[in-house]
């Protein structure tokens, strides 16, 4: 019995208590007692077929393959198929941090496997169809049955194994099984309450199999009308109370009268469910449909509840009894699955529980509150938690897994077992490069070692704070040529780990190299020579994060910017291109100082509101983001600026459609408006510029122009089509007359416009958008090819 | 720069008539208190810039070639005659390779540093029917870099004035015409200066002079230059030139904040803590707000409504 029911068995113990004496007395007598008297009915449920039993079998993986995480929402880890062996950080391909739940059913042991192997069963030796009862069986013998029936006796029809009897029982056609335990099973048969008589009867075989008829009759009771729900988990079963064939009636009576009693107290006790209105509606037209409440009856509301109750995500959640049958009311209890315990452990490589680096609290502050002592445990507080927990960042393997108390009747412990990462790693990735030599030929001396060089120290002190550092260079010989460094600290939990509040401090030395779109030549000028702004410096600010989404940082910065021409040299102007030809070094200054090099250190702040969420993929909401660069008069030439972007982006769905996996998303209108300003100091670095992939679709970078205010707007409207979308896009830039605004007047000095529209259509292929976008100003079209989103 | 200039001589070459009304026009302005006068030379390329000042002076001083500009720099010239001393600046074409030249302005403008420009003469040719965009191009430039106030000290000159008009036109008829349009890009180009306190009728009066440089322009019994509509153009130029500067207008004196324009870095620079202020009451704070009211609306899943107690049995 134990081992047929081995997938199930997890909750079963606990869940399922043999309540003889009660189910006993109302299955022994056969002429239903008066209406007072309450009946229990206890209700087994056998492996594979209910929702339940599915939930508990199955496994969610979610692998993430960036960071070779593998995560583990686990529900029976004590069952059949290895549980290690689901999971296995997806080093492979996919792309870009994109997580994918996958459900993997388990296999379902059953516990006929083990007459597999070679004939360990023993044939009957009797003639074949003999029709026998069980109790002429041999109890040394092994018999195989090959077949099982049911007959009603009510309907006199044989029922199929459809019918929701037959999940009643264990045996299983094909199985080996013992007189014992035959006899054992139909005792179960005969207790469980649902029926009122129940009788085993085999008939021989000619190949030494025997076929098996259970005929049974089904316990009905007086028909109902009313339906009530109760949660009873976390209470103690009630009390049996012995009914004895030897006491009197009057005995009998308030035998049966203080049962009663218990009930209602039992029922008052209770804590409401959650089941909602709509199904207790419909149980109760269930009720009303059937008449006399039937076992079948009595299965068909279960099964009812609990799918309302797994398709909610409450997977733990098991109809254990009706109570008060016979009455005018039905009483459902249910364990909803309260959680009485939340564990957290950290594993090893191997598995072993030890002692983890990171502080709990940490982990703590990352769980839903709806996974802690007291609550009813859910499938998407779990999904959450995992979620959350895996943003940490901080472990290679993470499961959750409920798992029935074995203390507290109906409780669940979620246990939280989690594989720690290394705590310090370092890379160093080098290559090659092979540059022109003189006469633009190789040489030995033209091949430079590059690489990059990061380490990382992440989760010092338990509480997720993190060092790392990288260095890159194309040429290991002569660093100095070019040489891109970045060591960053970041300290999370500024507030205190106990604090809700969340706020991360993160200081950084950084250095970067850009082409400035400022010296860029409008249409019909041959190329203006480059310039390149080198930053470096070191930032401090504090993110605070109001959740994923939306955010307020403000910090410091220190920078040193230095403007540079093509051949690596200083440069305090622009160059231009004479009308004769020739090229002249008194173009716009680079920089604020006029030297070409300017220090200065200015505070930042940036305000992200971002309320989008993805329908059916595509996405809706809207996003606002403010940002200020605030010069405080310290550096080079006392810089003394307020330099300000407002962005706003609206993605507005169009067409109510249905969610869910697989639904086609709506078609959406993305409204689109960034507006730059600066007052006070302004170099040319810090201008504001026109076209581009982000600015101006259908233009170059800078092509419009450079100046102190700027206005852009986009509108797009995107159609999805299959499973992606094309689009089609307006959008204008204006520099609001403000390009004279910036010294030198970059813009006219270029011969660029200003302003400047485009429009166009594109499709959206994976990550990258095709599009075709004309330039307004000359009118002309041309097809770009871009990664990522515009907005 | 007095002392550089030399006794103007060249006014003894222009027939006597001619320096009587000179000398008339110099004494009326010397009546009003002025005593120097400095006439700026701005145009295209060959529209005859260095002719006009060298018929005007009555020397050959800067050298004039009809087939390319021969100076790359601004060249002054000065004059005294009894007290009274004349400075002409004539200035390389303002157009090369069709467009303004940026470069040859900044020269111009950096040779008139400390300089108080007293007339502006925009020389342009008369025998041109359209106006185009780069005319548009070179005015506003003169606009942008001299500002609006200089065409209130401004003459239109055009020259090549002995011209037979196309068929169907009187000469004063074309010549009207060829003013009007010159006069109406200077205009529209001052009304739509942003921030413009310029009335309409003081722009109106920008006066149109002819000029005829060539040798071979006709005389008239005095022998002094006449035009084909009878005004003898030496002596009506200066009058226009005297008339402008006794019109009341400012001069306009090139210095350092004209040359650079007005430096944008500045502008405002005052406002910036109010401006912070604003930003953080009402911006940062409303989309704090905004963010708040988001998470408050938050459409919460129905498992976590129902943990908070708030599903009431209804879901």
């Amino acid at each position: 019995m134990s081992s047929l029911t081995a997938p199930g068995q997890f909750f079963t113990p606990s869940l399922r208590p043999r309540r003889k004496s009660t189910a006993a007395a109302s299955a022994a007598s056969p002429n239903p007692s008066p209406s007072t008297s309450a009946f229990r009915l206890d209700l087994r449920t056998t492996p594979s077929q209910t929702p339940r039993q599915k939930c508990i079998k199955s496994r969610i993986l979610l692998t993430t393959a960036s960071a070779a995480t593998g995560l583990l929402l686990q529900f029976g880890s004590g069952s059949g198929s290895g549980s290690g062996s689901g999971f296995g950080g997806g080093g492979g391909g996919g792309g870009g941090g994109g997580s994918w739940w996958r459900w993997v059913l388990g296999s379902i042991a059953y516990a006929d496997d083990q007459g597999e192997e070679g004939r360990d069963w023993d044939p009957h030796g009797l003639p074949a169809d003999i029709v026998w009862q069980l109790g002429k069986l041999s109890a040394f013998k092994k018999y195989k049955i090959s077949e099982i029936s049911f007959f009603d006796r009510i309907r006199t029809t044989t029922v199929g194994t459809e019918d929701s009897f037959f999940e009643m029982v264990s045996l299983r056609p094909g199985g080996v099984y013992t007189k014992a335990q035959l006899q054992k099973e139909l005792e179960t048969l005969a207790t469980c309450g649902m029926f009122e008589k129940v009788d085993m009867e085999g008939k021989t075989n000619p190949d030494g199999t025997i076929s098996l008829t259970i005929s049974f009759l089904e316990s009905t009771w007086q028909a109902a009308d009313k339906f009530r729900c109760i949660n009873v988990g976390l209470m103690q079963q009630s009390k049996a109370v012995d009914i004895d064939n030897a006491m009197t009636e009057k005995e009998k009576m308030e035998a049966f009268k203080s049962q009663e009693k218990d009930y209602k107290r039992r029922i008052e006790r209770s804590r409401p469910c959650l089941l909602p209105a709509p199904v207790y509606r419909e149980v109760m037209q269930m009720l009303k449909a059937e008449g006399n409440v039937s076992a079948r009856t009595l299965q068909k509301i279960r099964d009812r509840v609990q799918k309302w109750y797994h398709d909610e995500g409450y997977a733990c959640a098991q109809v254990v009894n009706f109570g008060n049958l016979n009455t005018k009311e039905v009483v459902c209890e249910v364990v909803e699955g309260d959680i009485t315990q939340l564990v957290i452990q950290f594993q090893d490589k191997l598995g072993n529980v030890v002692e983890g680096n990171t502080n709990l609290a940490v982990v703590r502050r990352e769980l839903p509150k709806q996974l802690r002592q007291g609550h009813v445990f859910n499938i998407e507080a779990g999904k959450q938690a995992l979620r959350n927990i895996n943003w940490l960042g901080l472990f290679s393997n993470i499961e959750v897994n409920p798992k029935p108390d074995d203390k507290n009747e109906g409780g669940i412990i979620v246990e939280i077992k989690l594989k720690e990462l290394e705590q310090k790693t370092a890379e160093v990735s080098t290559e090659w490069s092979i540059v022109p030599g003189r006469g633009g030929r190789p040489t030995l001396a033209s091949f430079q070692p590059g690489g990059t060089v990061s380490f990382e120290h992440r989760n010092l002190g338990g509480l997720n704070r993190s060092i790392l550092g990288s260095v890159t260079t194309s040429n290991f010989i002569n660093p100095q040529d070019d040489l891109a460094f970045k060591l960053e600290y970041v300290h999370p939990y500024l507030d205190g780990v106990y604090n809700p509040r969340n706020r991360t401090l993160k200081a950084s030395c950084f250095n970067s190299r850009k082409m400035s779109p400022v010296f860029t030549g409008g249409p019909g000028v041959d190329e203006v020579p480059p310039i390149w702004v080198d930053r470096s410096g070191c930032k401090a600010n504090i993110t605070e994060n109001f959740n994923r989404q939306n955010k307020f940082t403000y910090g410091i910065v220190m920078e040193e910017i230095t403007t540079r021409d093509e051949g690596n040299h200083v440069s305090a102007n622009g160059q231009r291109v004479l009308p004769n030809g020739g090229i002249s070094a008194d173009g716009p200054p680079t920089t604020l100082s006029g030297t070409g090099v300017d220090r200065m250190v200015f505070g930042q702040a940036n305000i992200t509101r971002d309320n989008t969420r993805f329908v059916n993929g595509a996405i809706v909401g809207e996003r606002n983001v403010f940002q200020v660069d605030q010069g405080l008069g310290i550096g080079s030439k006392f810089p003394l600026f307020n330099r300000h972007q407002l962005t706003l982006t609206k993605f507005i769905q169009l067409k109510d459609v249905e969610e869910g996996a697989g639904k086609p998303p709506p078609p959406v209108l993305v409204l689109h408006g960034h507006y730059g300003g600066c007052v006070g100091d302004l170099p040319s670095y810090d201008a504001f510029t026109l076209g581009g992939p982000y600015s101006v679709r259908g233009y170059n970078m800078g092509e419009l122009g450079a100046a102190r205010n700027i206005l852009e707007l986009a509108a797009e409207i995107r159609i999805p089509v299959k499973n992606t979308h094309v689009y089609a896009f307006a959008e204008h830039g204006n520099d609001l007359g403000s390009s004279k605004d910036v010294k030198g007047n970059p813009t006219e000095v270029y011969r660029r416009m200003g302003k400047g529209s485009s429009y166009g259509v594109g499709v959206k292929l994976n990550l990258v958008r095709a599009e075709y976008a004309v330039d307004h100003n000359s009118g002309t079209g041309a097809v770009f090819f871009r990664f990522g989103e515009r907005f | 720069m007095t002392s550089q200039a030399r006794e103007w001589t060249g006014i003894q070459q222009f027939p006597a008539a001619t320096q009587t009304k000179l000398l008339e026009l110099l004494g009326k302005l010397k009546q009003e208190d002025v005593s120097s006068l400095t006439i700026l030379v701005l145009g295209k390329g060959g529209v005859g810039k260095s002719s006009t000042v060298n018929s005007l002076i009555g020397e050959r001083i800067v050298t004039a070639s009809a087939f390319q500009s021969e100076n790359l720099r601004p060249v002054m010239v000065s004059r005294t005659r009894a007290g009274f001393t004349l400075n002409v600046i004539d200035t390389p074409g303002l157009i090369e390779g069709g467009y303004v030249n940026d470069q040859a302005l900044d020269i111009i403008k950096r040779f008139l540093l400390n300089k108080t420009i007293d007339v502006l003469l925009y020389v342009d040719r008369l025998d041109v029917y359209r106006v185009d965009t780069l005319d548009k191009q070179v005015v506003k430039a003169i606009t942008d870099n001299f500002g609006q106030k200089i065409w209130n000290r401004g003459i239109v000159v055009l020259t090549h004035a002995q011209l037979s008009p196309p068929d169907g036109l009187s000469y004063d008829e074309f010549c009207s015409r060829r003013s009007e349009g010159l006069l109406k890009i200077i205009q529209s180009n001052l009304s739509s200066g942003f921030g413009s306190r310029m009335k309409k009728h003081e722009t109106a009066t920008t006066p149109v002079v002819l000029v005829e440089n060539s040798g071979r322009c006709n005389k008239n019994d005095n022998d002094e230059k006449i035009l084909p509509n009878g005004v003898i153009w030496i002596p009506d130029l200066v009058k226009k030139i005297t008339d402008v500067v006794s019109n009341g207008s400012e001069t306009v004196l090139v210095d350092k904040k004209l040359i650079e324009g007005p430096n944008p870095n500045e502008r405002g620079k005052i406002w910036i803590p109010l401006i912070l202020a604003i930003q953080y009451f009402f911006v940062v704070k409303r989309i704090q707000g905004a963010i708040k009211a988001d998470i408050a609306r938050e459409n919460k899943p129905l498992w976590e409504l129902r943990d908070m107690g708030l599903a009431k049995g209804k879901f």
